[in-house]
């Protein structure tokens, strides 16, 4: 009797485990980490790297391409307080491109949730058989060799010292004087978007925000949004910087006419970094997307930790048709080369003149 | 008879009772205006005692008083100008109004904007000053307020205004030369210096030269004046664009020590061009005829 | 009890349906927000800038709120009310003067009959407005819960507005004598 409660309570441990298991998607992962077929393959790499386990996504590489295993996890997880250290691998997608028997290449679109949303990366990897298992073929990364050497940086530096005043009366300083140089309202499927330039006119940095205002006919204010991050809100004296605001909703038949304003602040800044875009070109994507690609170049000494690329397009008129924006989530090394895309919807592409791209940096304080 | 006796009852009656209203409705003494941080004294008439309320714009006291004696409030009691309302109670209540007006100016509040002006452009210098007196109180009659005017490397000059509801206001000119514009806004014996910057005006006649160096091309600007010839300041950002075989490459770089400097790789033909703000300079053709 | 005839019904149903919508809009008058005073700006001879119309109509919106704010701390003594539309001297004083009546046990209750607004003064960069105000106010004073003084007349202001980041703020606000403007 005792002997077959025992017997029995094992056999339902077992079961209720089993049960457990499969519900948490067991046979899944099983799969995922098989690499018994080129997809599954690639589909345990990406586990491995949602999952942040180097080792095991290490694992996965042929290592006949040699790839040091430092390199491989700088590359993927990011370094130097780049975007990518910030971000983790949401969810990927796979699609073959071809295959034989020994060799296939899939397409992996990745898709990383990030501090500043979601980013996007797509990867053609090459996958090889080794006898029962399948192995991806992990590009050596080109990271930038600079020698070591000096360089001189003395940009120009300002700062707001003294007091503010509360007295009404006493003397202060001026907010810097911006100008909004244009502004057009865009209808999208799905959104009203207002679109333009705006130019510091003045002889020291702001630090600057958008707001605007869509207006029913009666006056009275439809909705009411601001730049947030596409614009880029430290302007040097002269810096001529694009923005987009975005009303979700709205229809342009609702709006009868746009208030914005520009709000600048007088704050310290820095003419340093100084980064460079270069080789901008459009063309399509490996997904058939219309991009503006190019390269970014740190002018300076210390590496630019964030970057994002605003890229503003004009008609043939010369007038802001759309504002695009995109973060680079490598961080920018003195000297080196990195590359960028921003995507430019397809109507916009067709209408598209010319365009002029401003880079956004953040640098973290060195100690 | 008995009417006679009724009538002259009433008649009485009627007249003890007036007299006994008006022993309670107390009549109040006071100055039609004073100025502000002055004391002053009201009275009310009658006997007995009763309750004085002041309101005024900073204001409101609730005092026991004596009728018939002097009852003094003061000056820091009615430092703020405006109307005053004192009210006396008794049986009944009695309002009187006194107007406390502002004392004699003391003390400028001076703005002069902006803070950073572009030279050589038409009004673009506005002041504007008002007069208080000691107590932050707007002093709204007519005074003489004189701004001395001296701009770096010019003489000195003087405008006087004479405030209007006590504000002052004056317009000029900036001067051709950039530097710093000291304005002084004096008023008896109130005194207030500000001091703004004249700043070169937009980018005027911007040219770049081109020099080969290896696999780059050196830019630089020949140094940036406005056309006045004032130099940009250090900093300005100045957009060089060139345009190639390989695309458009684009660098922002502030001016240092009156120019700018940009560096790019070039790989056949190509054009480059220069701006500072929405000023466009000259366009360079590299490598192609 | 035999039913009412049909005329005494219809008059029944009208009486009772008029009285329930009349206690319907009471109730939803009551906790309905209150209504800004009336200003009328006139910036006819206004220099050395002329206003704009939106900016008209944004200082006549501020300029009655602020009214409608100082009737109310006034009233409930209360100096919270003042931070939204008042700024600088005037804000201090109106605080010192709810201080002052709430240590005496003393209200100020404003009934606004409206402002007539004229624009005198606007700073060519903007930066600063005056205004002359004849304002219709009914003033009547409280010591506890008794009412100690009323008072129906015109009252003259002289106020100076400059505006913030959002809306424009009442700095200066001086009653004056009838021979001021």
């Amino acid at each position: 009797m005792k002997r077959g409660l025992a017997v029995f309570v094992i056999l339902a441990t077992a079961v209720l485990l089993a049960a457990g298991w499969l519900h948490a998607g067991g046979l899944k992962i099983r799969a995922e980490r098989s690499g018994s077929t080129p997809e599954e393959a690639v589909r345990a790499l990406m586990a491995s790297i949602q999952a942040r386990d180097w080792d095991q996504a290490y694992s996965r590489l042929d290592h006949t391409s040699d790839v040091p295993k430092a390199d491989f996890v700088r590359e993927i997880a990011g370094s130097d307080g780049s975007l990518r250290t910030y971000s983790t691998l949401q969810s990927f997608d796979i699609w073959p491109v071809h295959a034989s028997a020994d060799q296939a290449v899939l397409r992996v679109r990745l898709n990383w949730s990030s501090a500043v949303g979601s980013l996007a990366e797509v990867r053609d990897l090459q996958v090889v058989r080794n006898g029962d298992v399948w192995n991806v073929v992990w590009p050596k990364p080109n990271f930038a060799k600079i020698p070591l050497h000096v360089l001189p940086v003395n940009y120009l530096r300002w700062d707001v010292v003294g007091r503010r005043s509360d007295e009404w009366g006493t003397a202060a300083v001026d907010s810097p004087r911006v100008r909004i140089l244009s502004m057009n309202a865009v209808e999208r499927p799905d959104r009203v978007v207002i679109v333009g330039e705006v130019e510091n006119e003045d002889t020291v940095p702001a630090y600057l925000n958008i707001t605007a205002a869509l207006l029913k006919p009666d006056g009275s204010v439809l909705a009411q949004q601001d730049s947030f991050d596409v614009i880029s809100h430290s302007l040097l004296p002269k810096q001529v910087s694009p923005y987009r605001i975005d009303f979700p909703s709205a229809r342009l038949s609702q709006v009868k006419s746009v208030r914005i304003d520009a709000h600048p602040l007088l704050v310290p800044a820095s003419a340093d970094p100084v980064i460079s875009v270069e080789n901008q070109s459009v063309s399509k994507d490996a997904l058939g997307r219309t991009i503006l690609k190019g390269a970014l170049v740190n002018q300076s000494g210390q590496i630019v930790n964030i970057a994002q690329v605003l890229a503003v397009f004009y008609d043939a008129g010369g007038k802001a048709i759309w504002v695009s924006d995109g973060y680079v989530d490598q961080a920018l090394y003195p000297q080196g080369p990195v590359p960028f895309a921003v995507d430019i919807p397809t109507d916009i592409a067709e209408r598209m003149h010319d365009y002029h791209v401003v880079v956004n940096h953040y640098t973290a304080p060195s100690a | 008879m008995l009417l006679r006796i009724l009538t002259s009852f009433c008649g009485l009656s009627f007249a003890l009772l007036g007299a006994h209203s008006a022993a309670q409705e107390p009549a109040i003494t006071a100055p039609k205006n004073v100025t502000a941080g002055t004391p002053f004294a009201i009275s009310v008439v009658g006997q007995g005692k009763g309750t004085l309320y002041l309101f005024g714009p900073t204001q409101a006291i609730k005092r026991e008083i004596e009728f018939g004696k002097d009852t003094p409030i003061a000056g820091s009691e009615a430092s703020s100008a405006g109307i005053y309302q004192i009210t006396v109670c008794a049986a009944d209540c009695v309002t009187k109004v006194v107007e406390v007006q502002p004392a004699a100016p003391a003390r400028l509040g001076f703005l002069l904007h902006p803070s950073r002006v572009p030279v050589s452009t038409p009004n673009a210098v506005n002041g504007t000053a008002i007069a208080f007196d000691q107590y932050n109180n707007i002093v709204i009659t007519p005074s003489e307020i004189t701004f001395r005017i001296a701009a770096s490397g010019e003489k000195i000059s003087e405008k006087t205004v004479r405030t209007v509801r006590g504000v002052a206001a004056f317009q000029m000119d900036s001067r051709p030369n950039q530097g710093t514009l000291e304005v002084t806004a004096s008023l008896a014996t109130a005194s207030e210096p500000r001091v703004i910057q004249q700043v070169a005006s937009e980018a005027c006649g911007l040219r770049m030269t081109a020099a080969p160096s290896g696999a780059t091309i050196t830019l630089q600007t020949d140094p940036i004046r406005d056309c006045k010839g004032n130099p940009l300041p250090d900093g300005t950002i100045v957009s060089f664009i060139k345009v190639d075989g390989a695309g458009k490459s684009t660098v922002d770089t502030p001016i240092k020590k009156d120019r700018a400097i940009a560096q790019f790789s070039v790989s056949g033909p190509a054009r480059i061009s220069v701006a500072c703000g929405v000023v466009l300079g000259n366009e360079i053709t590299w490598g192609g005829r | 009890m035999p039913l009412p005839g049909p005329r005494l019904r219809v008059v029944l149903f009208t009486v009772v349906g008029a009285v329930s919508v009349a206690a319907v809009l009471s109730i939803v008058l009551a906790f309905a927000a209150p209504t800004l005073p009336r200003v009328s700006l006139s910036a006819d001879s206004l220099a050395p800038r002329p206003i704009e119309q939106r900016t008209g109509e944004v200082v006549s919106h501020d300029y009655a709120q602020a009214w409608q704010d100082l009737a109310l701390c006034l009233e409930e003594n209360r100096t919270d009310l003042l931070d939204d539309y008042f700024t600088g001297e005037v804000k201090r004083r109106l605080a010192q003067r709810v201080r002052a009546q709430k240590a005496s046990n003393l209200r100020t209750r404003y009934s606004d009959g409206g402002h007539k607004v004229k624009a005198v003064f606007y700073s060519a960069d903007g930066g600063e407005m005056q205004l002359e105000d004849e304002a219709q106010l009914e003033v009547r004073v409280f010591d506890g819960d008794k009412l100690i003084s009323t008072s129906t007349a015109k009252q003259k202001y002289l106020v100076l507005m400059t505006p913030g980041s959002d809306r424009w703020y009442v700095r200066f606000l001086q009653s004056v004598g009838d021979n001021a403007f």
